[in-house]
Order: C-alpha cells, then structure tokens, then sequence
C-alpha cells in the first residue's frame, strides 16, 4: 500500500530531530550540569599535566593546550557520533565504547527478551480474561495490575533469590552461567548458540541462571501489559459493533478474535512505549543478579567516574529507544490501516 | 450507542474501588506517619554504629542490626524520611518547571511551541531511569542534586498534560470573549486557564507519584541518591544484598518492603483516581 | 385478521443498577404485524431502545428481561437457549443501528464481515457468501466493488446502506431498526427511509422503526406506537394519530413538531422532563406532565383501551369508550 509507505518515510524522517534532540540533552548533562568531571576523576592534588592530557581526552581542550569554546565542542561530539565513534573510554585504555557495548549488549538483549516473553504471557492471559469476564475477575486483575506495576525489581529479585537459591537451593543466585560453559560466540545469546551448537550442559545452565532473573522481569513489566489489555479488552467489548455483531448471530468465540484484534492496537502501542520499562527493569534486574549487561555495565563505569562512556552509552540508548519506537509505530500502522497518511 | 441506558443511570463503580483507594491512603499515611514520628518511634541513631554487627531480629532490635551494626528498625522508620522528601522536592520542582512552561508554551503556540513539545516528546519518550542515573551521576550525591535529577525526568509529563489542557481550553469561547473585551495574556492565563489545569495537575501526581518514588529507590540503590550514612531504603537493600547468600534475610526484607508499601499505596490511590474519572483514559 | 409476526406480551425489562433499579420496560404488549412499517416513538428514556433490543435479547448486565413472551410465528424467542436464539438473529430477525461508523468492525472490511455473517447462518462456500454480499450491496445502491474498502472509506450514508445490506441480505422478517437516521442529515436520512420502504415491500419484511422523531413515523409508518417512561400510550395507524390524537402525550407531541407552511410562532415543547425511571410517578406516569390529569390519575396506573381498531391508555377514555 503506497500510503504505508508514505507512514513509514515521514516517521523515518521526524526521527532525526528526535535523535538529534536527546543527543544534545546527552552533551548537555555531561558538560554543563554542576560538577567538575576532570575534578571528580583526578582529584584536586592533581599533577597539572595530567589535568591537561585528561582535558584534552575529553575534547575540552584542543592539541595546542587551548580550552575549545562549547560551541564547538559540541560540534565535535557531533560529528564524531556520526562516524559511529561513541568515544573512548577513560579507563579502560582507550576502547572505543562502541566495542565495549557490543560486548555486553547480548546479555541484556537475552535477559529482556526472556523477560519481555513471560511479561507478554502473563499479561495478556491475565489482561484479556479480565477484560472478557468482567466482573471478579476484572477486579482481581485489576489489583494484579496495581500491584506488579509498583515492584521494586530488585527486592523482588531478591526474595526470589532468597526464596529459590539459599533456602530451597533449586536455582543459582547470580550470574549469566557456569564458568567454563559458556558456548561459542555466534548470536551471543547463550539459549540460542548452545542450542544450535547442541551443548545442552550449557543451554541448561543457561537455562537456570535466566529463569530467575526473567520472571522478576517478566512479573513486574506484566503489570502494565495486564492492565492495559484488560482496559482495552474492556472498551472494544463496550463498543457497538460487538453489539452489532451480536445482533447478526455472530458467536461469541468469533466475536472474541475481533475483540482481541481490535484491542491489540493501545496494546501494542503499549508494548512500544513498555520498552522505556523493559530498559529500566532490564538496568535494576541485572545488578540484582549480576547479570552481565548493559546495565551492570553503565552502574560500572559510573562508579568508575568513567564520563565518556556513560555518555556514549545514554547516547547509545537513546539512538536505539527512537529506532524502536519507530518501528512499533510502523508495526502500528500496518495493524489500524486508519493510521496511516 | 446504548441510547437506551437512561441518562440518568451513571456507572461508576465507587463501591468496589473504594476498598483499594483505602488501603492505598493508609498504607502512604503510614509512611507519612513513619517520618513524622521517627524520633519517638525509634529509640537509636539510624546512622551510627549501636550493637554488634548482622544481628538477627530480636526484642532489642526488632529489624535486626546490618553489617555496620546500625539498628535496622531505625533506619527503616527514618528511611521514610529521606523518600518522602527527595519525593515531595522533585515534585515540586517538576511541577514548578513543567506547569508554567506547559502553560506559556500552549498558550502562545507557534513554532516555539512545537519546538519545545518536541523536545519534551523526545525526552518522554527515553528510559526515565537511565536518563535520572545519567543526571544523577553527572551531579553528584545529595538530596538536592536527587530530587532534581528525578524533576526533569518528570517535567515532561507535567508539560505535556498542561499544554494538552491549555491547548483545548484555549479554543474555548470564554476565551475568545476574554481576549475580545482586551485582558492580558497573564490575566487569561491565571484567570481561565489556570484553574482549569490544577484538576490536570493532580490527576498527573496522583498517577505518577508511585514512579517517583520507585526511582528514587532505584537511584539509591546505585548510590546515586543521598550520601551514605543517611537511612535510605534503596542504598540499605544494595547494602544487604551481599549477606543474602549467607542467610541474613532481615537486611532487606524491611527497607524492600517499606518501599513496597509506599509505592502501592499511591498506585492503589492512582488507580482510585483513575476509576472515579470514569471509562477516560488517561494516559501518561 | 392474519396472525401478527411478532407477539410481544407483558414483556418488562429492567436495569439493576448501585442507585436503583430502573424499570425501563413496563409491561409492555404489542403486535407487529407482517409486511408493515410499525413506528415506535418516544423521548430518551421512555424504553423504547430497550424494547427494541428486548426483543432479540440483547439487554447487557445489568439489565435483565424478568418477565414476558415474544412470539415469533409461534416460538416464543423468551425461552430459547443462547445457542437457538443466535440463529434468529441476523437469519430472521435483523437490526440495524444509529450510528453505522461504530457498529461495523474498523479493522475489517466490509466483505469481510458481510461474508462472515452469510457463513455463519448458511452453509455454503466462501465466493458463493461473497456474491450473496455484493448482490446484497447492490440492492441498497452501493457499487459491489466497495466490497473491499474499509468502514472509514465510505461516507455516513453508504455505511448506514452497508448495514442495512448487512441486516437485510438473508431475507429477514423482522428488521429492528434503532433510530438508523438520527445520525444523518435530511437529505440522506429521506433517501435512507425510502429504501427501508422498498425493501419493506420486495422482501415482504415488517420494520420496526424505533425513533424520537413523530414526523418521520407519521410520514413513512403504516402504524405508530408512542411509547413513555417505560409504557405504551397510544397504538394506532399513522392517519389516526396524526389526524385525530387521543392521548394527551400523542397531542402534546404532535403539536411541538414545526411546521414549515404554518405562521412563525413559538416553538411548542412539553413541559417538564422524563421522569426518573428508578422512580417513576405513581399512577399513570405522565400526570405530571399532562394538561388534564386528575387526582385518579396520580393514583392508579390506566388500562388499555381499544376504540375504534386503536389502542389508548388514559382516563380520559376509560368509560367503556366514552370520552370524559
């Protein structure tokens, strides 16, 4: 349909300036908020040279030894994101933070996908039986809702880890595996490489370690999946055509898919929107179980006061939230055919 | 189209919600009580050292002592102060930045307008924690510097709700008849519009007040929040998450639960909110 | 006289509602004859939506039909099981509703649904369904090859004829239709109205018309109900309601509709406003709205009476067909 099309350039297009936007807010904290960052590394009783070397590192000053002015500085950090380089981490021997990312995103995507499939189940079977049966079962799934979506993810984590590994013993604490089993490098998704390897000592390990980290994710992000489904299964029952539809002899388990059909829309919406969710959970849930990820990665480099790659890692984030954000919308469009331009 | 529902049968189902709009008042309440009294309700200083260390829960110290030997049940009870306020400061500071702008922006319209509602959509858009981590880590510890990390993470829903009502009321023909008889864009703000958005405003507290909060737990879970001898639920759970392995569960039961109980409670009373406004959503 | 279509008696629909129950339908008879256009009119609130929907028992929670029979050719619909009565409805029943842009599914298209209504009550292959719906479609004047468009793509006239299509392609004998032209301008509605007549008379189908609007019954219906909070008033043909009124609800009514010929005068409204039907006025329920109530009237609810091939529920009448 040209008109899907037409959606798809001009969402592609209002992109950038999103983009754009969150990159300077990024420069902007990092460069102007309170704080002296060279200070804060360093420390006051710094030898003098190596404040220089550390400010020209940090592009606040130019080779010759003279401080860059903001403007340019900003124009620098620009440029430079659009090579691709994200910058050089402060510590960790100038790696490109790119790389350093790369190497750590797997887990996190392995994590939030686990977590995102539990959540999706939870809510959605919750949510539409809620909003189908009206009634008690309404108001049960009702306070589910509530309460999940107000959990503080890493103390549930912990009970869990109280409950399943010290007291009952059944599944490990923490980590991403067992030592020494970790498969070969092809997705960097463990479940998958050791299943398309056939190392099933390791995809079982893998297993273990993933299910309690994914369901403390999956619970607490099935909150507002659950509730947004059951308010949308609601509504669309609400509405006339399911009346009409009635009124012409349409059963009711007929009735039920075009129900459900029309209500995916606000929940897939929802779902895009859920992502600014799953990345937060994903951040707390990985500390709790020291899961090797993004978010044990950034909490790392912050507690390393190591400036430049906690910037190119919001930036980095930032990038891929509006690269998902968009396609939601078009998987949006594609769904209501009213969306479209 | 149900034409035949008499107009004068309106369903609002106050009976069934009542009981968790309830229990959602009293459960922040006790919070607010537990901060209030927190000298009288606890007989050490949360931040200093009183017994001996990893003490299990006992008549003398109910919560138990952590590794530092500070009385748990203390820092517990004063723990609901430190919340409560960087809650309150950033709430404050949001709505203090959000409103007026949200106000100014919709009224005025035009291209500055559109600029700055995009700016807002895209900051809306990105992971409010990642983004109150990155302010917080940029600025350094303390309530001031937390509480305004978490502000800007909320600015943008204070704006966009705002500006959404401005803009509409905006249209209205009181309006219009104001502008006609010559009052000032001041007059009409204060005198029209304002009042109309107070409604707005606390309808956006009341449902985004439980994420406040749950943020800033997640801040003083990675020490970006208060400094550290202050009694900080989230900073107390980090701490005592390393003794989990051993048995030491009364290090975080507690401050875990305090934050339970304080985040579902304004949830519960968000949701009240939201039921009593009817089958609208309303969407932040 | 021929046995009527539909036989509604003493039928009495209520809404238990948290502040009260609201007796929407209050004992209500009524016969709908076959092959007419039979007009059910009253104010918002007077039930007679509810009636409609009654009848092929589509009332939601928390409505209840508590008492009553409605005789479709004999079967009284009161008694039959969910899954008996779905074949009724669309196959031998069909409604239509006000306002086509909600009532059709938005993520499908018209084909679509059409098709599935076809497959649901007869057996028979997907293309042959197909065919049957853009037959259908062209009766009612819209071009087969909108088959595909969605809902959004057709404009408010040719949705209510795509409904209409809809509710009428298999050969109903009764078609319900709630207030199908409150939502559209006159023009449109006129054109709506005169189809609703041509296939009143090809398919041989009785049309109930639910509608506040007294002129439209009176110009297009051979007969007319007017219907208020909950009951009937008054049933006649067309002619005699509109030239010779009897109850004062019927009078009141016809006097407020404009006359475009007539001198500019005020515009005529009732008095007062429905009543609240969690509690409705004792007796007969529009004495405190009527001209010639009297104290007999606020005390006991009146009794249908037949004068002249009509039926009327007043006092004024209730001397063994005496007028008072």
């Amino acid at each position: 349909m040209a008109s899907l099309k037409t959606f798809i350039i001009a969402r592609a297009l209002a992109l950038i300036p999103t983009i754009l936007i969150l990159i300077t807010l990024v420069f902007f904290i990092m460069r102007v908020l309170p704080g002296d960052p060279v200070v804060a590394i360093v420390g006051m009783k710094a030898p003098p040279e190596r404040v220089i070397e550390l400010k020209k590192e940090l592009g606040l000053m130019d080779e010759a030894g003279n401080p860059i002015p903001l403007p340019i500085q900003y124009l620098n950090y620009l440029s430079k994101l659009v090579s691709g380089d994200l910058g050089r981490s402060l510590i960790w021997g100038k790696r490109p933070v790119l790389l350093e990312i790369m190497e750590h995103l797997p887990a996190t995507i392995e994590l939030a996908i686990a977590g995102f499939i539990v959540s999706i189940i939870l809510g959605l079977v919750l949510g539409s039986l809620g909003g189908w049966m009206g009634g008690k079962m309404s108001s049960t799934v009702k306070t589910y809702g509530a309460i999940t979506y107000a959990l503080f993810i890493p103390w549930i984590g912990m009970l869990f880890q109280l409950f399943f590994a010290v007291w009952l013993g059944v599944l490990p604490v923490a980590g991403r595996i067992d030592t020494g089993l970790e498969p070969p490098t092809i997705t960097g998704l463990y479940l998958i490489d050791s299943m398309i390897m056939g190392r099933w000592d390791s995809f079982l390990s893998a297993l273990k370690h993933i299910t309690l980290p994914a369901l403390t994710l999956g619970l607490v992000i099935s909150g507002v999946f659950t509730r947004v489904t059951r308010t949308s299964v609601e509504e669309v029952m609400r509405k006339d055509f399911v009346v009409a539809a009635r009124a012409r002899g349409i059963p009711e388990h007929k009735i039920l898919l075009h129900v459900l059909k029309n209500s995916f829309v606000p929940i897939l919406t929802m779902m895009g929107l859920q992502l600014a969710l799953l990345m937060t959970g994903a951040v707390l849930t990985e500390t709790t179980f020291s899961w090797p990820g993004m978010g044990t990665f950034l909490l790392e480099r912050i507690q390393y006061r190591d400036y430049t790659t906690v910037q190119g890692t919001v930036v980095f984030f930032a990038i891929i939230v509006s690269l998902i954000n968009l396609i939601v919308d078009i998987c949006y469009a594609y769904i209501d055919p009213r969306i479209r331009y | 189209m149900y034409t035949f529902r008499p107009l004068l049968v309106k369903l609002v189902p106050k009976v069934r919600l009542k009981g968790l709009t309830l229990a959602g008042t009293i459960m922040v309440l006790f919070t607010v009580f537990l901060a209030i009294l927190a000298p009288i309700l606890t007989p050490y200083d949360p931040t200093k050292s009183v017994d001996l260390s990893l003490q299990p829960p006992s008549w003398k110290h109910p919560f138990g002592t952590n590794k530092v030997g500070q009385d748990m049940w203390s820092r517990t009870v004063y723990g609901a102060r430190t919340i409560l306020a960087v809650v309150f400061l950033s709430t404050i500071v949001s709505i203090l930045i959000g409103v007026p702008l949200g106000l100014v922006s919709g009224y005025v319209g035009g291209i500055s307008d559109r600029i700055l509602a995009m700016i807002m959509d895209a900051i809306y858009a990105f992971p409010g924690l990642i983004l109150a981590i990155a302010i917080a880590a940029a600025m350094g510890p303390g309530i001031i510097n937390t509480a305004v990390s978490i502000a800007i993470v909320y600015v943008p829903t204070y704006f966009r709700m705002v500006r959404g009502q401005t803009l509409s009321i905006k249209e209205q023909l009181y309006v219009e008849a104001a502008r006609a008889i010559g009052a000032k864009p001041l007059t009409i703000l204060t005198r029209y519009i304002f009042p109309n958005v107070i409604s707005v405003i606390a309808v956006v507290f009341t449902l985004s007040v439980a994420d406040v909060v749950l943020t800033e737990a997640a801040l003083s879970f990675f020490g970006l929040s208060v400094p550290a001898p202050t009694p900080d639920w989230g900073f107390d759970l980090k701490a005592g998450h390393p003794y989990l392995l051993s048995g030491y569960w009364w290090l975080i039961t507690f401050p875990g639960l305090m934050i339970m109980i304080l985040a579902v409670g304004f949830t519960f009373i968000g949701e009240g909110v939201a039921e009593y406004l009817g089958a609208r959503e309303v969407k932040i | 006289m021929d046995e009527p279509l539909l036989k509604i008696k003493n039928l009495k629909t209520y809404y238990f509602t948290e502040s009260g129950v609201v007796r929407a339908v209050d004992n209500v008879t009524l016969d709908i004859r076959k092959g007419e256009l039979l007009g059910l009119v009253g104010e918002s609130g007077s039930g007679k939506s509810t009636l409609g929907f009654s009848i092929i028992r589509l009332i939601p929670p928390p409505g209840k039909i508590i008492n009553g029979s409605i005789f479709l050719n004999g079967i009284d619909l009161m008694k039959l099981s969910e899954k008996e009565l779905r074949k009724i409805r669309g196959r031998r029943i069909g409604m239509i509703f006000q306002d086509p842009l909600t009532c059709l599914d938005p993520l499908r298209r018209i084909e679509d649904q059409m098709v599935e209504t076809v497959m649901v009550h007869m057996d028979v292959e997907r293309d042959e369904a197909r065919e049957m719906a853009a037959k259908a479609l062209e009766k009612v004047g819209i071009s087969g090859d909108r088959l595909k468009d969605y809902p959004h793509q057709l404009s408010g006239g040719m949705r209510q004829r795509a409904m209409i299509a809809m509710a009428t392609m298999l050969r109903p004998e009764l078609l319900i239709a709630d207030e199908p032209t409150t939502a559209l301008d006159v023009i449109v509605q006129s054109k709506i109205m005169d189809l609703l007549t041509d296939l009143k008379e090809s398919m041989k189908m009785s049309i109930l018309l639910i509608t506040h609007d007294l002129a439209l019954v009176i110009e297009r219906a051979d007969r007319v109900a007017v219907m208020y909070a909950g009951e009937l008033c008054e049933v006649g043909t067309s002619e005699q309601i509109s030239q010779d009124p009897l109850h004062p609800y019927t009078k009141l009514l016809l006097e407020s509709i404009p006359d475009v010929e007539a001198p500019k005068t005020k515009l005529k409204s009732i008095l007062g406003n429905p009543p609240d039907m969690r509690n409705p006025p004792s007796g007969c329920r529009f004495w405190p709205r009527c001209p010639y109530a009297k104290d007999l009237c606020k005390k006991t609810p009146p009794r249908f009476m037949e004068l002249g091939g009509r039926i009327v529920r007043c006092h004024l009448y209730d001397r063994e067909g005496e007028k008072s």
